[in-house]
């Protein structure tokens, strides 16, 4: 499995930002998550924060390295935080709950699967089109038949969520088979809120995520303008489904297996593995040796 | 991923001045080794040769980097410097000091005093077969606590967090001191922002936030590590890792098994240290180290008999929820 990833968040003009977002993963799988608070509820950003904590809980418990089955695994996953969400609440006495839409992807195998709750979305980009995305849980793009003719209602209410005090309705899509080079997008409504889907293709399919996904957080921001809505965006591109060998961005590799393992990790964005050519092994250990010198000698002198 | 792991140096081979005697472990990253310098001194020498990039026959002294390999290598050869680094920098009696740093054999070591005694894992281990009601008795955790939070305390000054405090990685030598071993997780993490770090720990020792990728780390990380350590010097065990405390907490039951046996603020010292929300622990070292030390009169408040009888019952109960949860998860059907 090889694979880049890039993700952003950015305030806006709000007061707080209350999306939320991460991915974490095993040899074999990944997951990608990314939850937007709900504004008009209290405290958005912690009914997001518990579903990102509890999904990834989930996960890590339950990848080893790959998710049994990525559907129920989702399913199971986004009912636990549900659940979280409203037993916060309950202990802490609130008269409203915290709620938060939900978009999550597990990709292994060559495939993903995805399920999500509200107006968060996925987008996948092929060939420089776009396959598919999801459909908002909101009347708008639901379009309920019926209930807009009864009486006026604002298109874009939702009608489900995590943390309310009904059950969440969500959809669960996949597995579908990825290709190489194709991209997988998470974002919250404040990107496409501003944006169109041809703009967010075009970006995507012509640069890399790690300067897409900065351009279009950018975009959206200029778009929304003072008082722009959080902006969040995940977005990975799957570079080819063999080994898991990753790509300069991520060392996720198979050094869990021995007991110095966890030393093994990288920086996301500072690791660029090349550049740790000869000299500068020389000089690292140069140094090192330099430094340990300093430290005994202001050993000696304290002594 | 079952490969055959790179040989080890054998006995005799001299590195940098050093003559092997012998090997004293070995793991994914490398091979640490017992060698001698010209004087008869004793150090422990690590070797960065990661088993799942690198390979070496038996007889050979060069390893061998598959070319698909090689970048990976070189990163995992950058968090070997980067470890050098971090532990060239502090000079402290309770964190293991690097001595010298060398390339030979295409790899390169590191060398370190050798230290001879056993890992707190490995107390722990023998005090908790002896089966009494307590592991270690109170004194001796607060003043081994003391000197590890000395330790990590110049560790966090140089802005650097050790990610990967457990009872395998505390060493008690034979003269009686507590040294942190394997800095190999440490990173200069404090002073970035946005920093990822890949997913890493050990159940139990963890904190919550370890498990995501995110920037929520900080000192309340490796003070999380602490408070486990001192559970499993009071239980004798791991806690539940954090994604089962997330699921259902335990931890106050556990903890008030061993009221009356510990003091009663020994054990708000540890749930303090492991509270799930990183800011509802001790902010800093220097915090826990007042609490920890502020011995006035210990008080011991041992369960009633109702209080006894409640735990039972609890325990019944959630066992009961929990087959039953598991039941109806398992019937659930997917829309």
């Amino acid at each position: 499995m090889k694979f880049s990833v890039f993700q952003l968040s950015r305030i806006g003009g709000r007061a707080m930002n209350e999306d939320r977002m991460g991915y974490c993963y095993t040899r074999e799988s990944g997951l990608f998550v990314l939850a937007d608070g709900m504004g008009g509820h209290p405290e958005g950003e912690v009914a997001a924060q518990i579903a990102l904590d509890t999904i990834s809980a989930f996960y890590q418990k339950q990848a080893e390295p790959l998710v049994v089955d990525p559907a129920q695994f989702l399913a199971d996953a986004v009912l636990a935080a549900h659940r979280r969400i409203v037993r916060y609440a309950s202990q802490k006495g609130m008269l409203d709950t915290p709620r938060t839409t939900l978009v999550a992807a597990v990709v292994q195998g060559a495939s993903a699967t995805w399920l999500h709750c509200g107006d968060s979305r996925l987008y996948l980009v092929r060939d420089g089109q776009l396959l598919l995305r999801t459909r908002d849980h909101s009347f708008l793009e639901q379009d309920r038949p019926g209930l807009s003719e009864i009486e006026p209602v604002n298109r874009n209410v939702l009608f489900t969520c995590l943390g309310s005090p009904t059950r969440p309705t969500f959809d669960i899509a996949g597995p579908i088979a990825l290709k190489q080079g194709d991209k997988l997008m998470l974002c919250s409504d404040g990107l496409w809120g501003s944006l169109d889907d041809a703009e967010i293709v075009r970006e995507l399919s012509t640069k890399s995520v790690s300067s897409a996904v900065p351009t279009l957080v950018d975009r959206a921001l200029l778009v929304g303008g003072k008082h722009s809505d959080n902006v969040t965006v995940l977005a990975m591109d799957w570079e080819s489904p063999d080994v898991f060998a990753p790509t300069r961005s991520i060392a996720a590799d198979s050094a869990m297996d021995g007991a110095f393992a966890p030393t093994l990790q990288a920086d996301f964005f500072n690791s660029q593995a090349d550049d740790l050519d000869e000299a500068m092994i020389e000089r690292s250990i140069a140094e090192i040796n330099a430094a340990i010198r300093r430290s005994a000698a202001k050993k000696s002198s304290a002594t | 991923m079952s490969k055959v792991k790179p040989s080890s140096l054998p006995p005799d081979t001299v590195i940098g001045g050093y003559r092997v005697v012998r090997k004293l472990s070995a793991g994914g990253f490398g091979v640490v080794y017992l060698g001698v310098d010209s004087e008869g001194q004793q150090f422990a020498i690590k070797e960065y040769l990661p088993s799942s990039l690198a390979s070496r026959a038996a007889g050979e002294l060069l390893p061998q980097v598959l070319p698909e390999k090689l970048s990976l290598y070189r990163l995992g050869l950058k968090s070997f410097f980067e470890e050098g680094r971090s532990l060239a920098q502090i000079s402290h009696g309770s964190v293991v000091s690097v001595l010298n740093f060398f390339r030979e054999n295409e790899t390169v070591y590191m060398v370190m005093n050798y230290l001879e005694g056993g890992t707190l894992q490995d107390f722990i281990m023998t005090a908790r077969d002896l089966k009494k009601s307590k592991v270690f008795r109170e004194s001796t955790i607060r003043s081994l606590f003391d000197e590890i939070l000395r330790g990590l305390r110049i560790v966090h000054q140089h802005k650097m967090l050790h990610l990967d405090i457990k009872p395998a990685n505390i060493f008690i030598t034979d003269d009686n001191r507590a040294v942190m071993i394997d800095f190999g997780a440490a990173r200069e993490v404090l002073s970035k922002e946005g920093n990822f770090i890949r997913p890493m720990y050990t159940p139990g020792f963890a904190a919550p936030e370890m498990y995501r990728r995110d920037s929520s780390m900080g000192p309340w990380t490796d003070i999380y590590a602490i408070g486990a350590c001192i559970y499993a010097c009071m239980q004798g065990y791991p806690p539940n890792d954090a994604p089962q405390r997330l699921e259902k907490d335990r931890l106050s039951l556990a903890l008030s098994r061993l009221r009356g046996i510990y003091s009663d603020s020994l054990i708000e010292v540890v749930e303090w240290c492991m509270s799930l929300d990183a800011l509802a622990r001790p902010q800093s070292v220097f915090a826990l180290q007042k609490e920890l030390s502020r011995e006035s009169a210990r008080r011991y408040t041992k369960l009633s008999v109702s209080e006894r009888v409640r735990l039972q019952f609890d325990n019944v109960v959630s066992d009961t929820k929990k087959t039953v949860r598991k039941v109806s998860i398992s019937g659930s059907r997917l829309k």
